[in-house]
């Protein structure tokens, strides 16, 4: 078992560098989904190289039988968690959770640094996103997302096994990333000028390596000290982080069966995924810091009302898909579960209906 | 003469505009004005400020420049529409 301080540590440290190259990057998977509508394939480029990367690494950790911790002295091996297949809520709460991202000003992990760059209206959607979370996971949405989630709406490949690209067509999973990475990497660096600088902050191919680095970073780390490869994602820890500050503890219901290693911190019991809440704004702030980025701002109400709305919509589309944009659309398309590829696709049908319904038609409107 | 210190033909405030709307209003503003106007951008989002906007200007191959203002914690941007 590790120490309360390893755990909090490298929870820490593990959300704070991925909030760091987020700042550093401008890195955001929504205006990477939003930007492609408008021929802009620069943070998409970003994008496509980081789920390579991940998806190689957490491969990679699992079958070298990397994956793992210790339990009373010994190593016990992991497996990548691979989410269950449930189609009307990946794909109702995926299409949902893109439209949010939209209003939002931001996708999951984007609300979240960009609070570090000191932008109030992401405190509003960090905050949507919790009440979004929470009432479609205990409250008043929680009949909607119970049906959509219910045993006999989850599809499986034979009697009991989550299905993945891998298995549905029955070849081996390297073949599979092998051909994915390929396809993955022409698109990312086709007609691309790789290293070209934003400004101040890093090209887009470096960014995309490093959030990939961490993405797998995260996987090893979430198993060996979180006692369960969650790899990197936000919407549970979100979850988890406001239940342990504002309840003492990061589960709704403590006597459930507990899946990871939690810590008292304070008096509060946090999962170690939780702690990335706490660390994303920090790293962001940190990189803001150096390069003079971070101000106290205040969009106008009616902005800051859209984003608080966003945040909410954000949180049910995550709670119901089973994740945002980095649970799935980064980690969990690295583990090549189905689940994740078809949340991403309609994230990504999300993202542009909402964009056509916000962003473009007001701008046709205005060329009349 | 350099496009920042042309005097603008139109000055837009963006303080404070969460992600895209310092872009979009950017663009609107710039589809109203002519050839050779200049447009002056106040920009405090660093995501916008540093990447998207001057990406778009040079996509659409305006001049471009940007100031960046320390003490007050935004950028001042300056396309000159082509």
């Amino acid at each position: 078992m590790v120490s309360t301080l390893a755990f909090t540590v490298t929870g820490l440290l593990v959300g704070g560098a991925f909030g760091f190259v987020l700042q550093r990057g401008r890195f955001c998977v929504n205006s990477a989904f939003r930007e492609v509508l408008f021929e802009d394939y620069t943070m998409f480029r970003a994008y496509l190289l980081a789920v390579v990367v991940t998806m190689i690494g957490a491969n990679l950790l699992e079958d070298m039988h990397w994956l793992g911790h210790f339990q009373e002295g010994a190593f016990v091996a992991g497996t990548l968690y691979r989410q269950a297949f449930v189609p009307w809520a990946n794909i109702i709460g995926g299409y949902i959770f893109g439209m949010g991202i939209v209003l939002a000003g931001g996708c999951g992990s984007g609300i979240l640094y960009r609070v570090g760059e000191g932008n109030l209206a992401y405190v509003f959607a960090v905050f949507g996103f919790f009440f979004g979370i929470a009432m479609t996971k205990f409250g008043f949405l929680k009949p909607v997302y119970d049906w959509t989630i219910a045993p006999e709406r989850i599809v499986w490949k034979g009697e009991d096994t989550i299905p993945t690209l891998y298995n549905i067509i029955g070849v081996n999973k390297w073949i599979v990333i092998t051909v994915v990475s390929a396809v993955l990497l022409v698109a990312t660096f086709k007609g691309s000028k790789p290293f070209v600088k934003a400004r101040k902050g890093y090209s887009w191919s470096l960014a995309g390596l490093l959030a990939g680095l961490i993405a797998v970073a995260a996987w090893w780390a979430s198993e060996y000290y979180g006692g369960k490869a969650r790899g990197l994602s936000f919407t549970g820890p979100l979850r988890e982080f406001f239940l342990a500050v504002f309840f003492g503890n990061y589960q709704n219901n403590p006597a459930a069966v507990n899946p990871v290693e939690s810590r008292s911190i304070f008096g509060m019991i946090f999962s170690w995924s939780s702690l990335y809440v706490l660390a994303v704004p920090l790293g962001a702030f940190i990189s803001g810091k150096l390069l003079k980025e971070v101000k106290l701002k205040v969009p106008p109400a009616d902005e800051l009302f859209k984003v608080l709305l966003g945040g909410f919509i954000m949180g049910i589309g995550a709670q119901m898909g089973g994740g945002c944009n980095i649970g799935h659309s980064l980690t969990g398309v690295s583990t090549l579960a189905v689940s994740s590829w078809v949340a991403t696709i309609f994230i990504i049908l999300g993202n542009w209906t909402m964009v056509y319904f916000v962003l473009i038609r007001p701008m046709r409107a205005l060329d009349v | 003469m350099s496009v920042k210190t042309a005097t603008p033909d139109q000055t837009l405030d963006t303080l404070g505009r969460v992600c895209p709307y310092p872009l979009l209003l950017t663009k609107k503003a710039l589809e109203k004005l002519a050839s050779g106007q200049t447009l002056k951008i106040l920009c405090d989002a660093p995501a916008s400020a540093e990447d998207s906007i001057p990406r778009y200007a040079e996509k659409q191959g305006y001049s471009f420049e940007a100031v960046k203002l320390d003490d007050k914690g935004y950028w001042e941007l300056f396309i000159k529409k082509s």
